[in-house]
């Protein structure tokens, strides 16, 4: 057990950072189209060239070190798929090159990167789908969250992967919006704090407002919760562990999300200003996670068998 | 003690309602349906006009200024069915709510000939120019300046987050007239004709669904000392006034309700299963609209029996910030991966939930009302 980062990891960190402050953040995203974005090729491509795309092996168990590449991307506000890439294809028989977007099976409506996407994985009950290339074209879904999203109507039925257990796939598909989510909390965090430090109305900070502090105390407390239980989670990819760090990454938004909005004022309310970069960004992630079934129930379920219907 | 409706309030809801099922299906959908877009905006016009001819814009108004003093429940039940189906008086119901009284109360003869006929025809749009950049709870401490020159003020300065900006004849203005009072104590209230010399709007883009902020700016603005709203420096006694019953003014847990049910409608018809954790979402959050609502009759009795506000006002008001968050938690529990459409209703509640706590000043604000007037608590 050790919380600090070892010295591969911080080295790791450190070329992140250079790079996702060169190729993201807020202003790529806005280049891209703010809360309407396209995808951002070009960023996949950096982060493919540097090697941090293929930090966990096929096979890896541990994927500690994958997690906090894309936590880095999620804070930087990057629009890309990695999280599918880091996260999952290491329990996939085949590697995944380019986009892909991750689907419960039975799914019907819009996903999040559908129209962009090389193939989609479709997790089922009993058995995990490979469908390459996905049906063409996928149209584009106006979601305004600040990512591509397509429309999926009728998904093929596609192969289904030999040796791949969808109980590992579900679980690491749950950790990797856990973590995209805690990345996204943690910016619009920043913000709010940011700007209750830096506004004055009564003539103080806002931010010395005891009922402020209590509120965003409370977001760290969230966001803090939800990002060591996702870390500790990659660290030991059970179904158990993905399912809880899902579940409190989802609990975490129902506290940032409106907080964050709430002491920004009317601020928070405009495009200009880059908090709804990432809140919108919690609400679509927080969809995607209850739509390949809910996290909360599937934990109690997996705890206590005797609540499984 | 008893919570039923009399005759007359009943009635008149059905009636309204009978009304509302006739007019609304052929105008109110899509953009039109959606508080403070254009398209809503202008159809305001041809819907409070019609509600206008049935007396049922301004009823609560005196019959000298053309209502039928109608009871504040008349206005209640008004509001509640205008608001569950998404307010299609658009920015008017302000007009018939706190404005056109506001004038009432404090206009010239003048004033009120001149501006109080077309907030009852149902065919103006006013907005509110409040805020400003360094003002925004602390209202108080707003700068607009207003220089008294002959029968003329000359007004400078910024207005910011002004809804329907972009859209009014009319604004209704807080400057500051003695700068070096205490704060509440110079402030005055201008009626200012939309547009004018030396006024520039810009629209903000916001991420409110279509609400779009506006900021105004005032350079050198000539506004007639006959437009000015009471007397001199006694502006927060009047927009005080005009505003104390504004909390329940807009029920946004009939809204907040209405989106609940439009989500679950276009589920159901989408062919889609709700399954028990959102089932029981939706329970609890529409537990809490009718929380909501009855603590917002609570402050209507109170209006009726001329009982001056209370801090039940700013319970009911916290009590409707709670209900929009709860419904825009359950609308994201039936929709799940849908609410990544933009139009789906939980997209849409969402952003809108967002501006329960901010909007009509902030939830802390209430919170500390409530502290201080309904608990006792000493200040801090
Ligand atoms: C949708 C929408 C429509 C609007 N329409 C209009 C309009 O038509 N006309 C108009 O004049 N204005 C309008 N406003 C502006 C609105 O009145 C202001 O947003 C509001 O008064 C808050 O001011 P602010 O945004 O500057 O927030 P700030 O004053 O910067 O406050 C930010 C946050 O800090 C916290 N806070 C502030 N003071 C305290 C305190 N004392 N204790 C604890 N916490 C505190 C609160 O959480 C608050 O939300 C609108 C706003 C919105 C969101």
């Amino acid at each position: 057990m050790d919380f600090n980062l070892n010295e591969d990891q911080s080295a790791v960190h450190d070329a992140m950072s250079t790079l996702l402050a060169r190729h993201a953040g807020p202003l790529r995203l806005r280049e891209l189209g703010g809360d309407e974005p396209t995808y951002d090729h070009e960023l996949e491509r950096h982060l493919e060239a540097a090697g941090f795309l293929d930090l966990a092996g096929h096979g890896s168990t541990n994927r500690l070190d994958a997690a906090l590449v894309q936590e880095a991307i999620s804070l930087a506000l990057g629009t890309v798929a990695t999280s599918s890439r880091l996260l999952i294809a290491p329990s996939l028989p085949e590697a995944i090159k380019g986009p892909v977007s991750v689907i419960a099976a039975g799914h019907r409506g819009p996903a999040r990167f559908a129209a962009d996407a090389v193939a989609l994985i479709v997790i089922g009950d009993h058995e995990v789908r490979f469908v390459a290339p996905p049906p063409a074209p996928v149209e584009r879904v106006v979601s305004r969250l600040g990512w591509p999203v397509g429309q999926l109507d009728d998904v093929p039925h596609g192969d289904v992967m030999i040796d791949v257990d969808p109980a590992e796939v579900l679980a690491w598909a749950r950790i990797a919006i856990a973590i995209e989510l805690v990345g996204a909390m943690r910016f619009a965090t920043d913000m709010a704090v940011g700007y209750v430090t830096e506004r004055k109305q009564f003539n103080r900070a806002l931010g010395s407002f005891q009922a402020v502090q209590h509120g965003l105390a409370e977001c760290a407390v969230a966001v803090e919760g939800a990002r060591w239980l996702s870390l500790e989670a990659a660290h030991n990819g059970t179904p158990e562990a993905a399912a809880a760090a899902l579940t409190h990454a989802i609990q975490a938004t129902k506290v940032v999300f409106p907080r964050t909005h709430q002491y920004c004022g009317a601020m928070g309310f405009t495009q200009e200003f880059d908090l709804h970069l990432a809140t919108m960004r919690v609400v679509a992630l927080r969809a995607e996670g209850e739509a390949l079934g809910r996290p909360g129930m599937a934990l109690a379920r997996q705890r206590w068998a005797s609540l499984s219907s | 003690m008893e919570f039923g409706w009399d005759d007359e309030h009943s009635g008149y809801r059905t009636e309204l309602v009978s009304f509302l099922n006739e007019e609304l299906p052929d105008h109110w959908h899509g953009e039109t349906a959606i508080l403070g877009s254009e398209a809503n905006t202008k159809y305001s016009r041809r819907f409070a006009g019609l509600l206008a001819e049935r007396g049922w814009l301004t009823p609560h108004w005196p019959v000298d200024f053309g209502g039928f003093d109608a009871s504040p429940w008349m206005l209640a039940v008004l509001g509640e069915e205008l608001w569950s189906r998404g307010e299609p008086r658009g920015p008017q119901y302000m007009n018939a709510n706190w404005i056109g009284p506001s004038i009432m109360a404090n206009g010239t003869p003048e004033q009120q000939a001149r501006y109080l006929p077309p907030i009852s025809r149902g065919d103006v749009i006013w907005c509110q120019g409040f805020s400003e950049p360094d003002a925004g709870t602390d209202l108080a401490s707003l700068r607009t300046r207003a220089e008294r020159d002959g029968d003329v003020y000359i007004v400078n300065g910024t207005k910011i987050w002004t809804s329907y900006g972009d859209v009014a004849e009319h604004c209704y203005l807080l400057v500051r007239t003695n700068p070096d009072a205490e704060s509440h104590r110079g402030i005055t209230v201008l009626l200012v004709d939309m547009p004018t010399p030396g006024l520039q709007v810009s629209t903000i883009p916001g991420v409110v669904g279509d609400h779009s902020f506006n900021e105004l700016i005032f350079t050198d603005v000539r506004i007639p000392v006959a437009n000015r709203l009471g007397d001199e420096n006694e502006g927060w006694t009047v927009v005080r006034e005009a505003l104390s019953y504004e909390r329940v003014g807009s029920p946004r847990w009939a809204r907040a309700a209405f989106m609940l049910n439009e989500t679950i409608e276009v589920a159901t018809a989408d062919g889609r299963t709700i399954d028990p954790i959102a089932i029981e979402a939706i329970g609890i959050a529409k537990a809490a609209c009718e929380a909501a609502r009855v603590l917002s009759y609570r402050v209507i009795d109170e209006r009726a029996r001329n009982i001056p506000p209370s801090p039940n006002g700013n319970l009911a008001r916290v009590a409707m910030v709670q209900a929009e968050r709860l419904v825009a938690e359950a609308c994201l529990a039936i929709d799940a991966g849908h609410t990544l459409t933009y139009r789906s209703p939980s997209n849409y509640q969402f952003r809108k939930s967002l501006a329960a706590g901010v909007a009509a000043g902030a939830y802390e604000v209430q919170l500390n009302l409530i502290s201080r007037l309904h608990l006792g608590l000493p200040k801090g």
